[in-house]
């Protein structure tokens, strides 16, 4: 466990204390905690012992990084992770070559069952882990090496949490999400979105300080406190929606007035994060906030079902059933009862000409001949 | 022509015959209503194509209420069909038994024209019979994809999380709303049909099944009346 003087570090890096506690305060909220918990949050971020951490990088963009290089407190965020205990990141890391690869092994052997690994990007499963290769070693076999003896492993990412874009159809190289990837492995909390939000990533890490445990998770293993709301129950803009207003095309008068975007395919409503509240980039904004509908990023397989990222419903076999569906209904609706009138008149038509019994003419003949069944009747008539 | 004496008038043996039992018939007329309120409101949930103070979630919420009354009609009559008397039972809806399947099979030929015989049995047809189980594996999509869409509306910690589960039983929830979308246009071919076969069969047939409906008697004559 690594130990520092956080309070130093922080003022040499022109963090002053009350913007130390403004972190703090903001990452209560996050966790949905209340105003006092900041303070054991200061207390345990500045005493406890922080876990090392090592961050791997595989079938990926290095998107989660960069925006984990922009969270709202960069710096507090960053010595947190990096100057503390960040024993291995690929892009951040100033080793290289062997000296990195040297860096890595020597935080596994040593401290096995200690530390944290923080996953990023996918892992190719197919040719034996080829697709992607790291100081001659597949990235499959590192994660299975790293995240087997790790007392926690965060993926973080779309890609790391559930194969994100190298696993969207036709899935070329069997991109594998790090739950499968590496079965059976300890303390898996998923970070989805594309990219995982900092402050979230942050917020994991204060609460294990704090609370000495990881938080609840909701089924695909993301925590509750950041992914417990659906987007549309959070939106700025719900109250355009609760009223019917929406944007119908880009750049008209509704969207100029920030109207919902649920009718341009908005996946807010089947989406699961908390960016309305947080907001990225140092709460500056979030997609929806700037006039761009939600693509559901933090959702499984979001390449494949939320596309495409601007109709209100997924294809089917590349027809665009948000523009098609109702015509079709509609019309497959009134072919139907085109074709009912159509046997309708035919039955008449039978009936008239055939005279075929109807119950109570039956009803009739049986009242005439007791005895007699149905079968009867039509021989009768010939 | 010849084997129906025009000229003078016969005694008419019908005997009523109690088909429909009450649990059958509510749930039919509640299940009608909430298929017009759900499809009425569904439609402008997927186009809301006017706007107004709070005509969204005005809208969404007698879609939500309705909802319950349809999911408790649909198993209610999912009970029934064990519990009630032999034309409500479940084998009259899926044809297992031989007597079942020659049923769905002269049926079908009457419908096409292929057969002059109406098939004469107080309860459903084969056919009918197999449709409406058919109609009702789509209302447990409906309800499937209903509660999988509603759950994630339920704060964290709510019992109706737990139908988180059906998500990637459809494979996502836009998926599941594709589902639902469908499903309804189902429905309401299945209720032109059904309208349909109502009228042929009262205005035509003249077997007062529409009747039926709301007294649970069916009038049928006599010695016909077990014929499959």
């Amino acid at each position: 466990m690594a130990q520092s003087n956080l309070m130093g570090d922080l003022e040499r890096q022109g963090v002053s204390r009350r913007e130390f506690l403004a972190f703090c305060a903001s990452m209560a909220a996050i966790l949905g905690m209340p105003k006092a918990a900041s303070a054991a949050i200061a207390n345990a971020v500045e005493n406890e012992k922080r876990p090392i951490l090592v961050w791997l990088e595989f079938q990926d963009c290095a998107g989660n990084t960069e925006s984990f290089l922009r969270s709202g407190h960069p710096t507090v965020a960053q010595l947190l992770l990096d100057t503390i205990s960040l024993n291995y990141h690929e892009t951040l890391m100033a080793a290289a070559g062997h000296q990195a690869e040297a860096a890595l092994e020597d935080t596994v052997a040593k401290h096995k069952g200690e530390y944290v690994a923080l996953v990023e990007g996918s892992i190719p499963g197919d040719i034996a882990g080829g697709f992607c290769t790291i100081g001659g070693r597949s990235a499959l076999d590192i994660a299975r090496e790293v995240c087997g003896g790790a007392a926690a492993t965060v993926a973080v990412g779309t890609c790391a949490t559930f194969g994100g874009l190298p696993a969207a159809r036709p899935n070329p190289t069997r991109a594998l999400s790090v739950a499968d990837a590496v079965p059976g492995v300890r303390n898996l909390i998923n970070m989805s979105a594309c990219p995982a939000n900092a402050e979230n990533i942050a917020a994991l890490i204060v609460y294990y300080l704090t609370i000495k445990r990881w938080p609840p998770l909701d089924q695909y293993r993301r925590p509750l406190f950041a992914y417990g709301t659906v987007i549309h129950d959070a939106c700025e803009r719900r109250a355009h929606f609760d009223a019917g207003q929406f944007v119908e095309e880009w750049g008209d008068q509704a969207h100029r007035h920030g109207y919902c975007l649920y009718k341009m395919g908005c996946k807010g409503p089947a989406t699961s994060q908390n960016c309305p509240n947080v907001q990225w980039n140092g709460h500056t904004n979030w997609p929806v906030g700037c006039g761009a509908p939600c693509i559901g990023c933090a959702e499984p397989n979001f390449w494949d079902v939320m596309t495409p990222f601007y109709e209100r419903l997924p294809n089917v076999e590349g027809i665009n059933s948000s523009k098609w569906l109702d015509p079709v209904g509609l019309s497959l609706t009134g072919i139907v009862a085109a074709g009912a009138v159509a046997h309708g008149v035919g039955e008449t038509v039978r009936y008239r000409r055939g005279h075929r019994p109807s119950a109570d003419e039956k009803a009739r003949a049986d009242g005439k001949e007791q005895g007699k069944d149905a079968s009867d009747h039509e021989e009768k008539r010939k | 022509m010849n084997a129906v004496p025009a000229a003078q008038p016969v005694p008419v043996v019908l005997e009523p015959v109690y088909v429909w039992e009450l649990p059958v018939r509510l749930v039919h007329w509640l299940l009608f209503l909430s298929i017009v309120v759900l499809s009425a409101t569904g439609y402008y949930i997927g186009n809301p194509f006017f706007s107004g103070p709070l005509v969204m979630a005005r809208v969404r919420e007698v879609h939500l209420y309705t909802s319950i009354v349809f999911t408790l009609c649909v198993f209610v009559r999912g009970y029934w069909a064990f519990a009630g008397n032999r034309y409500a039972r479940w084998s009259e809806l899926i044809p297992v038994s031989a007597r079942r399947l020659r049923s769905l099979w002269k049926s079908a030929l009457f419908y096409t024209f292929l057969r002059r015989e109406p098939v004469d049995y107080p309860g459903h047809n084969g056919l009918a019979g197999l449709t409406y189980a058919m109609i009702f594996a789509v209302y447990f999509v409906m309800i499937a994809t209903g509660l999988a869409l509603y759950q994630v509306y339920a704060p964290v910690g709510s019992p109706l999380r737990v139908f988180a589960f059906l998500i990637p039983l459809f494979g996502g929830l836009q998926i599941a709303r594709l589902f639902h979308a469908v499903g309804m246009w189902i429905i309401l071919i299945f209720m032109v049909l059904h309208l349909y076969f109502v009228v042929l069969y009262s205005a035509i047939e003249r077997e007062g099944i529409f009747d039926s409906m709301l007294s649970g008697f069916k009038f049928l004559p006599r010695k016909t009346a077990d014929k499959p």
